[in-house]
């Protein structure tokens, strides 16, 4: 067992000509709460896609938890491993309730098919029970209990970023990644997801966060690694990273104050 | 054990429903046993219509090819039993499984595919198999068809009547549709809309997505080589036109207008779809068009399916219901 639980070394992604990730180096430490900050299309996004198995990296290795994970194996197997992933667009199954959603997270740590289904078999009743209660236990973990019952598409957006926390602590991850946790909420529900973000933390998941709102970043994240163009320019605590010189004149634009 | 609601009018309708099926072979044979086998067809169908709709409504994935399947089913259950002299029900067994086995391996390569690329593969499927109907004379004497395919029977009780028939394929029936609608209400019914709503969040969740579409399809074929067996052991023969496109478009019709996403809306499709037809031979070469219209008519003002409408208005005259008396 390595040190740290993710490491990234050498990661190099093209999509043809463009290069989305150049030669990206990182280590995360369990129990850590991070953050990759950078401009659009720095390769943020990118990077989450490399490391839940959704692309295979152009060139460079992605290790988990001390194992290598080969880009052949697929995003459900890397489930089961421990890696979950929210989306920036959230992806809700949107004719399903907001429960039925965190009941699909559930899927890796239940086995029965069709057959045990289709006939009622005692233990498949007795896992839908199961599932159930644990559901309604993540539910409740994002505080939104109450939402259980209705259809993912009508409940109002910032809920719906924190169904899918839930859909995706659902599958007991060890490592958590947070695509844009905070786009399109108000000051009030970033506040409520820094702290939900610190709880799933102290519940010992290791945390990485993509987002584009510094001051949700700054007031969560106790480390910041900056993309910049495919390529890693800084990391540190939000401290160090906030008065780098690279960070400031390639990320804020030259002489720019902090908030 | 979570609490599990104890009285609901779906139970009070089911046990109305079942007690009018039950029914009806005796008061068809009096009014019109033209009718009876309207009913048994419509059973038919409907085998073939709910594997479309785990496949299509549940999981979101098109079929154009479950004529296929069908065939496949008739033609081992004919063969097997005709043929190399099987036992009916050894016939029909090994034309579901085999079904099912051959629906799995093709699924595997084809449910890569996705939307109208799925639907020209799928399509071309029903084509090859429509061919191969017909061509291999060898072993289904092509265009002629198979004849004096023997009846299923049970220690020596014979369903050779339309009147015991109707019990043998609606017992199929009803099984086959209570199973579906477990799997829908369980963990693997979930992934399936999982997937139909959005695969890759779907798979971000740890869902197999490929490997559950080639189970549902091939859950999907057997339930369509059972329904090609009853066919043809209730007719005694089989020639390839029943297997060729329109009929697999016919299921998909069926499908849509009883309620896509929906397991008892396929009874009502199939019912509707096959009751036209025979109203509507009547009217001769004209049938096409007033098929025509009425699917348009109903794809307008029912798109979701006569089942699911009728679902809703009856869950909104409750809570009408509800609100007037207070509860």
């Amino acid at each position: 067992m390595s040190e740290f639980i993710l490491e990234v070394k050498g990661l190099t992604k093209a999509f043809g000509g463009l290069v989305a990730l150049n030669n990206v180096d990182l280590a995360i430490r369990p129990g850590e709460l991070a953050a990759v900050i950078g401009p659009n299309g720095a390769g943020k996004t990118t990077l989450f896609n490399i490391v839940a198995g959704v692309y295979a990296p152009t060139r460079g290795k992605v290790v988990f938890g001390g194992r290598t994970l080969s880009p052949r194996i697929p995003p459900a197997r890397r489930v089961r491993l421990g890696i979950a992933r929210t989306f920036q667009h959230v992806y809700l199954f949107d004719d399903m309730t907001a429960l039925e959603n965190v009941e699909v997270g559930r899927h890796t740590r239940s086995r029965t098919g069709f057959v045990d289904a289709g006939f009622r078999l005692p233990n498949a009743l007795r896992e839908e029970d199961d599932i159930r209660l644990e559901a309604i236990h993540f539910l409740n973990l994002v505080e939104q209990g109450r939402q259980g019952e209705l259809m993912a598409s009508g409940i109002p957006l910032g809920q719906q970023k924190l169904v899918a926390i839930g859909r995706a602590l659902a599958t007991e991850p060890k490592l958590l990644l947070l695509d844009e946790p905070g786009a399109g909420l108000n000051a009030m529900e970033k506040k409520g997801l820094s702290d939900l973000i610190k709880r799933i933390r102290d519940m010992g998941v290791t945390v990485i966060l993509v987002e584009h709102d510094m001051e949700l970043v700054m007031g969560t994240a106790e480390w910041v690694i900056v993309l910049d163009c495919g390529e890693k320019i800084a990391e540190g605590t939000p401290y160090q990273v906030q008065h780098d010189q690279k960070v400031i004149a390639a990320y804020l634009g030259e002489d720019t104050e902090l908030p | 054990m979570l609490k599990r609601p104890r009285f609901k009018w779906t139970h009070l309708a089911a046990a109305i429903g079942l007690a009018i099926l039950v029914s009806l072979p005796w008061v068809l044979s009096g009014l019109n046993p033209h009718y009876l086998t309207i009913c048994i067809m419509v059973g038919i169908f409907t085998l073939v219509t709910v594997g479309l709709c785990l496949l299509m409504g549940y999981t979101g994935q098109v079929s154009l090819g479950q004529a296929a399947f069908f065939g496949v089913g008739a033609y081992t259950s004919a063969i097997l039993s005709k043929t190399y002299g099987l036992p009916p029900w050894g016939a029909m067994a090994i034309a579901a499984i085999g079904t099912g086995l051959f629906a799995y391996v093709i699924g595997w390569p084809i449910l890569r595919l996705r939307g109208n690329y799925l639907a020209m593969a799928t399509l071309a499927l029903g084509v090859i198999m429509f061919i191969v109907f017909r061509e291999a004379d060898e072993y289904t004497y092509g265009t002629d068809g198979i004849t004096g395919i023997p009846n299923l029977s049970i220690a020596g009780f014979a369903f050779n009547t339309d009147f015991r028939y109707f019990f043998l394929v609606w017992f199929f029936c009803i099984a086959v549709l209570l199973i579906s609608q477990n799997v829908v209400n369980s963990r693997t019914g979930r992934a399936l809309r999982a997937i139909r709503d959005n695969e890759a969040a779907a798979e971000s969740m740890g869902v197999n997505a490929l490997q559950l579409k080639a189970k549902v399809f091939a859950l999907g074929a057997v339930y369509a080589s059972l329904a090609g067996s009853l066919l043809v052991h209730y007719w005694g023969a089989v020639g390839p036109n029943m297997f060729d496109v329109s009929a697999s478009i016919e299921v998909i019709t069926m499908a849509v207008v009883g309620g896509l996403a929906s397991v008892w809306g396929a009874i009502f499709g199939a019912g509707a779809v096959t009751y036209l037809n025979d109203v509507l031979v009547d009217v001769g070469s004209y049938n096409i068009i007033a098929w025509g219209l009425i699917l348009m008519v109903v794809m307008i003002f029912l798109p979701k399916g006569l089942w699911v409408h009728l679902r809703e208005g009856v869950s909104r005259w409750q809570r009408r219901r509800k609100e007037k008396t207070g509860i």
